[in-house]
């Protein structure tokens, strides 16, 4: 995904966490015991289902909410969910695919430059975050897009968010503001 | 003796008497024996003026006890310290704000403990005092993450914004902590402080350009620059020979793992600089390098820039050369390039994520598949290094990038609508017959277990 500026940053999103139901109650032992790739987690009262292609990991609860994990886009969640609601068909149970939400994206980002940390923390005060004795990378977060940035000194970047578009905003939202503040290489 | 103007509410009949009750008078209707009005029972004169519980039975109100105690161990904690009267008092002032807060109201009395501690820990911030989250939990004998949370609710609760020490500030207030003056040990291993000061300080400073401080705990590192510092302030066999181990045991503190990691980055970046030095003709490695740290740490900016224009020289000769040959892998070591960034051929595109995948697409040597070697290495094929690669010196995490496999081909074509195959599905589903052994191989698991 491009930035507004002249040079693309590359966006990579590693994870997105959707959720869905399928309006009717699942019995998670016979999941358990007809489905491939199953984990039954009784204490936990959930099942562990991981699909090959897209290479997903989805908590089944007996209620009938499911929780996929492993995406790598936001279609590809859906795809996923998809599928397992048709798996899900097959073993039996009267499945109707709704409610399906994309609740959090993780993506990663390479800043150019590096950063020095305690500047950008003085820069943004309330909103940046730093204790280098209890996390190495300082933390921003921005309220209105509902995106946390964790920024390392070495310029990588992470963000999580409730969407992809509002992780790019994030990102395009961070830059200036991590440029200002980047660490010369080579010393002077 | 019927009343006038009354009647009973229980039967309506006007037939109401005057029936006392002992001194308590009443009005009684005679039909049905409900009493309508009653009078008071006591006739006290002095009814008229009321006289409120607080000021005449309560006693005075007083702060909660728990309070008070906490603020006694806030003055314990400054005693300690040896902090001056101004921190003493602020932290005082948050302890008591923070206790009465809604947010610490029914928290733990451990927390309230450790509440106390952060506060301390905030004045000192405020004022310009060196101390570090560390020191006060080893104070405490708490949990480092604890304190390390409570620390975190207090600032956003009370909205202070703490000002963030960098380690050069920590490092002569923990150089005081190593027992090695004079009247500890004897004359020979003996440094005062303030030398092992300044010694350490330029050296944590180079250390920081090196990449070995960002991210990494503080402690370790004074640590390491202690021990170095110390070694290097008189290098005798004696002093050279004393392990880590054995100094902090002498020193009276409790020797921290990652130091010995530190040593060894710390003196690998030593040797790059030391290199650079004129005057040396002898191959300067680990175990020589510690006597020429004075020399190195005097003249490190002079150091660095030479060894920066030797890097510089040795890339442009590799890229002549690297345009020459394709698939050649070159045995001598070589150390990174730094070019200046401005003027990099390599588009910002290009950076990062990106060299991994022209790694897996070339059929280039990887520097991630052979992590032993130091970040002195560099194959020299990369059509586009990354920034780490070209400096002198890089974080670990640059040089020893991780390969991002080539499945983002596959994303693109995913739209989220389309058709799911039955035979797909079958793949996850278990035959019946597979289930049926499945359960009884269970069974016999569960069975043979008990």
């Amino acid at each position: 995904m491009d930035s507004s500026n002249d040079d693309a940053l590359d966006i990579i999103i590693t994870n997105v966490v959707a959720t869905f139901r399928t309006r009717c109650h699942l019995n998670l032992r016979t999941i358990a015991l007809e489905g491939i790739n199953v984990i039954y987690k009784p204490e936990l009262g959930k099942v562990l289902m991981k699909l090959r292609k897209p290479k997903i990991t989805a908590s089944i609860w007996s209620s009938g909410k499911i929780i996929c994990t492993g995406a790598t886009s936001e279609d590809e969640a859906k795809l996923g969910a998809r599928r397992l609601a048709r798996c899900l068909q097959k073993l039996g149970f009267k499945v109707r695919f709704s409610a399906f939400k994309v609740v959090n994206v993780l993506a990663v980002c390479s800043m150019p430059f590096a950063v020095h940390l305690i500047d950008f923390t003085k820069n943004n005060r309330p909103i940046a975050s730093y204790e280098p004795e209890l996390h190495p990378a300082a933390m921003y977060r921005i309220k209105h897009l509902k995106a946390t940035v964790q920024v390392f000194s070495t310029g990588s970047v992470t963000v999580t968010g409730p969407n992809v578009q509002n992780v790019a905003t994030a990102v395009e939202q961070i830059y200036p503001l991590l440029f200002e503040c980047q660490k010369p290489l080579c010393k002077s | 003796m019927p009343r006038a103007g009354s009647s009973c509410p229980g039967c309506g009949s006007t037939n109401i008497e005057q029936d006392d009750l002992y001194a308590q008078t009443q009005l009684v209707c005679v039909d049905c024996g409900s009493v309508v009005a009653e009078g008071s029972l006591d006739n006290e004169p002095g009814a008229g003026s009321v006289v409120s519980y607080r000021r005449t039975t309560s006693a005075a109100r007083k702060p909660c006890a728990n309070l008070k105690k906490g603020l006694q161990r806030v003055t314990a904690i400054c005693r300690i310290l040896r902090v001056t009267k101004e921190v003493e008092d602020l932290s005082q002032t948050y302890y008591t704000q923070a206790y009465q807060h809604e947010h610490f109201l029914n928290v733990s009395l451990e927390k309230k403990e450790v509440l106390a501690a952060c506060s301390v820990l905030i004045s000192c911030r405020l004022h310009d005092w060196p101390i570090t989250l560390t020191t006060i939990s080893c104070l405490l004998d708490a949990d480092p993450a604890v304190v390390g949370a409570v620390f975190k609710e207090m600032v956003s609760v009370l909205n202070i914004s703490v000002p963030v020490f960098s380690i050069t500030d920590l490092i002569e207030a923990h150089s005081q902590e190593y027992k090695i003056s004079s009247q500890h040990v004897p004359e020979e291993l003996a440094e005062d402080y303030r030398a092992l000061t300044k010694r350490a300080v330029p050296l944590v400073e180079l250390a920081a350009d090196a990449w070995i401080v960002s991210g990494r705990k503080h402690i370790p590192i004074m640590m390491a620059a202690i021990y170095l510092a110390w070694q290097s302030l008189k290098p005798t066999k004696q002093r050279l020979k004393f392990t880590l181990d054995k100094f902090c045991q002498m020193a009276k503190v409790n020797k921290q793992r990652p130091a010995l990691t530190r040593i060894i980055e710390m003196k690998e970046m030593l040797c790059k600089l030391g290199k650079e030095i004129p005057w040396v003709t002898e191959a300067v490695n680990s175990s020589n390098v510690v006597r020429l740290m004075e020399d190195i740490l005097k003249h490190r900016n002079a150091l660095l820039r030479r060894a920066m224009r030797t890097q510089k020289a040795l890339l442009e000769e590799e890229q002549d050369s690297g345009d020459d040959s394709v698939t050649e892998e070159t045995a001598p070591v070589k150390i990174p390039e730094l070019t200046e960034h401005a003027q990099s051929t390599s588009s910002v595109q290009q950076c990062g994520q990106n060299t991994e995948r022209a790694n897996v697409l070339g059929d280039e040597d990887d520097p991630c598949t052979v992590p032993e070697l130091h970040s002195n290495t560099q194959k020299n094929q990369d059509p586009a290094p990354n920034w780490g690669k070209r400096l002198l010196f890089a974080p670990p995490c640059v040089i020893h990038a991780k390969i991002r496999r080539v499945e983002q081909t596959e994303v693109k074509d995913v739209t989220g609508d389309e058709e799911i195959s039955d035979s797909e599905i079958d793949s996850y589903i278990r035959t019946p017959r597979e289930a049926r052994e499945f359960a009884l191989a269970q069974k016999t698991l569960s069975s043979s277990e008990k």
